[in-house]
């Protein structure tokens, strides 16, 4: 068990500080030296490949290196990933994140237009690496952004868990698009959620699907005079819901295998958020032990200031444990 | 072994088969000759001269029989002294014959317009009009001893066998102009059937390749995929040396997004080239065993008749076999290439392939024509502009014109409708109860139109009459949020009245052979009409595209982080 941490550590939400492999990632990605960036992906395991390759999108400019790399070798599938990557987070970064009605047309066009470009570089990307995970998990975002349906999205899930069963990157993806806010259905939410996690290999960073399913719904339950919080804490406290956080817990960050892999961190984050809102400080306390200073804005962005709310959490649950 | 022989002037091909005999005989002529005011002659010419009727296909007619060789004789002799002297008394009957419906496809017209392949697309409106001269005249041009050819599966001709054709010349494979500004190009078909097509240089990689993707789709998309119920592929040799491949895949339930996603996968890999060796040798296998097959039956015979009629050479089994066996997956994979470039895709509903690099194909005019102006009757936003060169119907920012000098035929109602129909095959609609002082325009529109580009239609029920709409029904000008909805149900309405079941016809177009039902008469003339012209309802069809392109970005946009 890790120590103890005094209240005064700073949080870090730098996600890429979890993973040391970003370091030299990021290093030969700004070296523009694609074998440098290849050795450390391939070898890196398949979630892990994902995760890096998803971080390593946000970095700028890279888009005209990663055509060069792909015109000397169209089938380089790391390089039609992350470009696929890139380009759908261009997109979305002229998007925001925002509710529609604070998103013009202007940006929805040429949301759609970045997405597009995505889309056909992945398209591509798949025809020649049919089995890469890292381009179905991008392909389950531009079929997002874009709105090709549910049948659609399905279909590049499977896809994806043919090439890698458990593919905790694509999932979180798929449970987004289940949404009924996109094209999915509470029902087939939960049910993705129950059986991924059952699925996956017991002490996996998955139970955090759980969570993400019921957040998710939570939010959309939460009354016109309730505030966030309120609203949450009312729906997490239902007896069913409940059970189910503590099980997935149980299979997830509390299960003794459960170990540093792809998503551990949004993970506790996100089981840590869930305890707090619950009062459980002995949970909360050991998910935010083992958070060790670290943490997601996920998904304590929806109270308000994430690091503040994060603090102010971690300082009741290591407080109270004292 | 096939034999070269003549019949009475007809090259003729005779080659030894199992079974009891049969023969045919087969004419340079299809639909892709025939123009949209006379869709269908060429099949009621075929129905008028043979008891047992042939097959019209887009280049070749033919007429088919089997049977002892006697009667073989007297089925093709009695079909050559028919069209020498065709029963004009007869005419009425054959037309009743031919009822039955046959399906369309929509993928021509999409491609080559309202002229040569892509009138196969029109529906027969013609037929009820077509006049003896009319079909004398297209007898004596097609059905002719130079435009002939002969098969005969069995030992020897069959005695007394008489082909007492007219003379007249041998008819050249007809012009295919693609009306498409760039491929690979997609339009919006009916929810529930992806299609696609393409031209590429007919050889035996292209044949081969149609069966590498018919494997495919049946695989990713059936078997695997579980998003489409059925796939197949055709592989359609033309007389001027090209192929059209087309692929359809008919969605499960509600999976018509899925359908098109692996559709769209699939011929990205084929044109990646990830082509197995060992899946085109399957192939080549298959193909040779059928190839042989049908050599036992003389089931080549057809094929190697229509390539006299083309100035092709005639294949032997080993001939063929050779070039069969030669195709690698390297040619399979050019093909694939090569039909991508060229390739039109029909989506499942209105979603479009844009996101896939698809180019969408024109759905209307770019230009407005000079012109008297005719507002629309209590909506502002509609315009009837007659000028010198044609006729524009505007609204909003939709626009259908159609030129004289670029208009492939006129349907004309009694109650003063018409309905012109541009080579492109834009449409242009003047309905006079919508736009004030219209008769002005139906004047005009048949001052200037030729005869032979009108086709008259029966008179409408007064309710298919379109009636101008109530102010009240016109949607607010103001964005508000329920606004995507009310337009979407009103342009949905006017979908079903204005294009009734126009979208229907297209799928059982495509999804359905020829039935005894009637398909015609169930929809009513309005609503194949409307379907047969790439401008589905220029007051319905884009309204309901955008609101329902609004109403998906609404819903998509609510939350979304990106996680």
């Amino acid at each position: 068990m890790l120590p103890a941490m005094s209240t005064e550590t700073d949080v870090v939400f730098d996600i890429a500080a979890a993973y040391p492999d970003m370091v030299p990632l990021r290093a030969a990605l700004v070296a523009r030296d694609w074998p440098g960036c290849r050795a450390v992906l391939d070898a890196a395991g398949p979630m892990e490949r994902t995760g890096l390759l998803r971080l390593l999108g946000e970095e700028p400019g890279i888009e005209g290196f990663l055509r060069g790399v792909l015109s000397e070798d169209p089938t380089d599938g790391s390089a039609s990933a992350l470009l696929g990557l890139h380009l759908i987070h261009i997109g979305w970064e002229i998007r925001t994140g925002a509710r529609a009605q604070y998103v013009s047309r202007e940006q929805f066009r040429r949301f759609r237009e970045w997405l597009c470009r995505a889309e056909q570089v992945l398209i591509d990307g798949a025809a020649f690496n049919p089995a890469d995970p890292a381009i179905w998990t991008a392909r389950l975002l531009s079929a997002r952004g874009l709105g090709v349906g549910l049948a659609e999205t399905r279909r590049r899930y499977d896809r994806m868990i043919a090439a890698d069963a458990d593919h905790l990157p694509g999932q979180i993806q798929l449970l987004q698009s289940l949404c009924p806010k996109w094209v999915g259905t509470w029902e087939l939410l939960h049910e993705f959620a129950r059986e991924a996690v059952a699925a996956a290999p017991p002490g996996g960073a998955h139970g955090v699907l759980v969570v993400d399913a019921h957040l998710e719904h939570g939010l959309e339950e939460i009354g016109p005079e309730q505030s966030v919080a309120h609203g949450l804490i009312v729906y997490l406290s239902q007896e069913a819901v409940r059970a189910e956080i503590y099980q997935a817990a149980q299979r997830s960050i509390g299960h003794p295998d459960f170990a540093r892999g792809q998503g551990w961190i949004r993970a506790l984050s996100g089981f840590a958020f869930c305890f707090t809102l619950l009062g459980d400080h002995r949970a909360a306390a050991a998910a935010f032990r083992q958070l060790n200073g670290l943490g997601t804005e996920y998904p304590w962005e929806w109270l308000g200031d994430p690091e503040t709310e994060f603090r102010k959490a971690r300082d009741w649950a290591l407080g109270g444990a004292k | 072994m096939i034999t070269r022989l003549e019949v009475d002037g007809v090259p003729a091909l005779c080659a030894p088969a199992d079974g009891p005999m049969h023969a045919g005989l087969v004419f340079r002529v299809g639909t892709a000759d025939e123009t949209v005011p006379v869709r269908g002659i060429t099949r009621l010419i075929e129905h008028l001269v043979a008891d047992v009727p042939g097959s019209t296909g887009p280049e070749h007619t033919y007429f088919h029989t089997r049977g002892t060789p006697t009667e073989i004789a007297a089925f093709l002799s009695g079909v050559c002294t028919a069209l020498r002297n065709p029963p004009a008394e007869r005419i009425a009957a054959a037309r009743q014959r031919m009822t039955s419906v046959r399906d369309r496809d929509p993928l021509p017209m999409w491609r080559y317009g309202a002229r040569s392949h892509g009138v196969a697309s029109y529906p027969e409106w013609a037929l009820s009009g077509l006049t003896d001269d009319q079909v004398r005249d297209w007898i004596t041009r097609w059905f002719t001893r130079a435009n002939a050819a002969l098969w005969v599966a069995g030992d020897d001709l069959p005695e007394g066998l008489a082909l007492d054709l007219p003379d007249g010349v041998r008819q050249p494979a007809p012009t295919a102009v693609t009306v498409l500004p760039a491929t690979p190009a997609w339009f919006a078909g009916s929810d529930g059937t992806a299609a696609w097509d393409t031209v590429v240089r007919r050889d035996a990689g292209a044949a081969v390749f149609a069966t590498v993707l018919e494997r495919r789709l049946q695989h990713e998309l059936r078997d695997r995929a579980g998003v489409a119920e059925t796939a197949r592929t055709e592989y359609e040799p033309r007389a001027d040396g090209t192929a059209r491949i087309l692929a359809l895949a008919e969605a499960a339930a509600g999976r018509s997004d899925g359908t098109l996603g692996g559709l769209v996968d699939v011929l990205a890999a084929l044109r990646a080239g990830r082509i197995d060796a060992d899946e085109v040798g399957t192939v080549v296998k298959h193909t040779s065993e059928g190839l042989r097959d049908a050599e036992c039956r003389g089931a080549r015979l057809p094929g190697q008749a229509f390539n006299l009629l083309a100035g092709r050479a005639v294949q032997t089994l080993d001939e063929a076999l050779a070039e069969v066996r030669a195709v690698t997956a390297e040619d399979v994979a050019a093909v694939a290439a090569a039909g991508y470039d060229a390739g039109l895709l029909m989506t499942p509903g209105t979603g479009g392939a844009d996101w896939a690099g698809y180019t969408a194909a024109p759905t209307m005019s770019e230009a407005v024509l000079d012109g008297r102006t005719h507002r629309g009757r209590g909506d502002r936003n509609l315009r009837l502009i007659s000028g010198a060169q044609g006729i524009s119907v505007v609204e909003g920012d939709v626009v259908g014109t159609v030129r004289y000098d670029a208009c492939a035929a006129v349907l004309a109602w009694p109650d003063g409708a018409r309905q012109l129909i541009g080579e492109d095959a834009v449409m242009a609609r003047v309905e006079p109860t919508l736009y004030r002082d219209a008769e002005q325009v139906v004047h005009d529109v048949d001052q200037w139109i030729p005869a032979r580009l009108r086709i008259d239609m029966p008179p409408r029920d007064r309710d298919r009459i379109p009636q101008p709409r109530p102010a009240a029904e016109i949607p607010e000008a103001e964005v508000d949020s329920r606004r995507p909805l009310i337009t979407l149900l009103i342009a949905g309405m006017a979908t079903l009245f204005v294009v009734a079941g126009g979208l229907g016809v297209l799928t059982m177009m495509l999804t359905q052979g020829p039935t005894e039902a009637g398909l015609f008469g169930g929809l009513g003339e309005y609503g194949l009409v409307a379907s047969a012209s790439i401008l589905f309802g220029i007051f319905a069809g884009r309204i309901a595209v955008d609101a329902a392109a609004e109403l998906r970005r609404q819903q998509a946009d609510r939350i979304d982080r990106n996680p």
